[in-house]
């Protein structure tokens, strides 16, 4: 794990250094409040930090704050804070947690009192690790397709709405597909829904491949695709290009390890088209 | 026996007590003793400097470093003066500095030759 240490004095950032290197961390050392800010506000710099009160430019306190603030704005993963310094007064504590510190500590530092600090801050990081997982698994299930994993109805709708707003802003063209897969009551009866579930996965994962990078798809009911295409060039569109392109991508057959879910050429086209 | 006499006789640098800090990390410790070999005479005579310009913000920030230091290296009633020294300057009482800045010369007296001793038996 990466550790910031921010430390003016040259034999303390020394001492917290070797110390912590040999603890297992990954160090970063800064001399001043600035710089510390600087690395923590990094996308991907230390989510750990040990930072001296008294600092040049910026204090430790000052960079708590400064750092819980941009969280705040910017929904970025948590820095577990310790404020390291020789204050020992009540109201100092008070003021360097309200900071925004988690935790603190007393100079002269006892080397195994910080290691289990810092192996607090560890767990608490881990913590929040999990809750960010857990949080963007429960996002894309809230917008994607249990099945086929694109966007689903909800999302591709709202997504339809605001290209065709911005479209008629912008007088620009927007295409809507929307595409049925015939007959896959047919493939469910004959081969079984899991077969009739690879059939959809399929065309789905066939119809994201033959899209641009900033158009949709998304299951807009059982067997049906909604397809959303912006900023196209109305006349080349009319001529087929747009549903070509999609319909083709499904009219290909499958692996041939994968043959029991061939897709119907003639009825993918029909359907798009 | 004069103070000052008294607090240069004193043994201020303990080794075992340095060297548990470093987890027995003797090169480590040399390091240290280099580092403060080198700052500490600067430090000293920003100190010096801003006491007789009466700058009690430089004699504030620059007394928390020395206290720092001090501690650091397990020297605690220099540690002491120079924690008094930052209170009198954050609080301005500007008569007392020249009193406090004196008791924490005296404190750090033959300090460095200690610390030369100190890395002779460390590098041992």
């Amino acid at each position: 794990l990466r550790i910031l240490v921010a430390d003016d004095e040259r034999l303390s950032r020394r001492l917290l250094e070797r110390t912590l290197e040999r603890a297992g961390y990954e160090v970063m050392a800064v001399e001043n409040g600035r710089l510390a800010f600087e690395q923590l506000n990094q996308p991907d710099g230390p989510r750990l930090a040990l930072l001296d009160w008294v600092m040049p430019e910026l204090d430790g306190p000052g960079v708590g704050r400064a750092v819980r603030r941009q969280q705040e704005q910017r929904e970025q993963s948590y820095v577990y804070i310790v404020l390291l310094t020789s204050k020992e007064s009540k109201e100092d504590i008070v003021t360097g947690l309200e900071s925004g510190a988690d935790d603190y500590l007393t100079k002269p530092f006892d080397v195994d009192e910080l290691k289990a600090r810092l192996r607090t801050g560890e767990r608490i990081l881990h913590l929040e690790g999990r809750l960010v997982e857990a949080r963007e698994m429960m996002r894309f299930k809230a917008t994607h397709d249990a099945l086929t994993s694109i966007w689903n109805r909800g999302v591709i709708v709202d997504l339809l709405g605001r290209e065709l707003a911005r479209s008629q802003r912008e007088s620009g063209c927007t295409i809507v597909l929307l595409g049925d897969v015939d007959h896959l009551k047919s493939v469910n009866d004959t081969h079984g829904h899991l077969v009739g579930d690879e059939v959809l996965k399929e065309i789905a994962r066939r119809l994201l491949l033959s899209i641009r990078s900033y158009d949709f798809v998304g299951r807009y009911g059982g067997e049906e695709f909604l397809l959303v295409l912006n900023n196209c060039n109305p006349q080349s569109a009319i001529r087929g290009g747009a549903c070509g392109g999609a319909s083709e991508g499904c009219e290909q057959p499958a692996n041939a390890d994968r043959d029991w879910s061939r897709t119907s050429q003639h009825e993918l086209r029909r359907a798009l088209e | 026996m004069d103070k000052a006499h008294s607090v240069s006789q004193a043994s201020r640098v303990n080794l075992p007590e340095l060297l548990s800090r470093v987890d027995n990390d003797r090169e480590l410790l040399l390091d240290l003793l280099t580092v403060f070999k080198e700052e500490f005479p600067r430090l000293l005579q920003t100190l010096h400097r801003a006491v007789a310009l009466q700058d009690m913000k430089q004699i504030s920030m620059v007394s928390h470093t020395l206290k720092g230091m001090l501690l650091n290296m397990a020297i605690p009633r220099a540690a002491t003066a120079a924690a008094l020294l930052e209170r009198l300057a954050q609080e301005e009482t500007k008569t007392s500095v020249p009193e406090a800045f004196a008791a924490f010369e005296m404190e750090v007296q033959g300090l460095l030759p200690e610390m030369q001793t100190c890395m002779g038996e460390v590098s041992r």
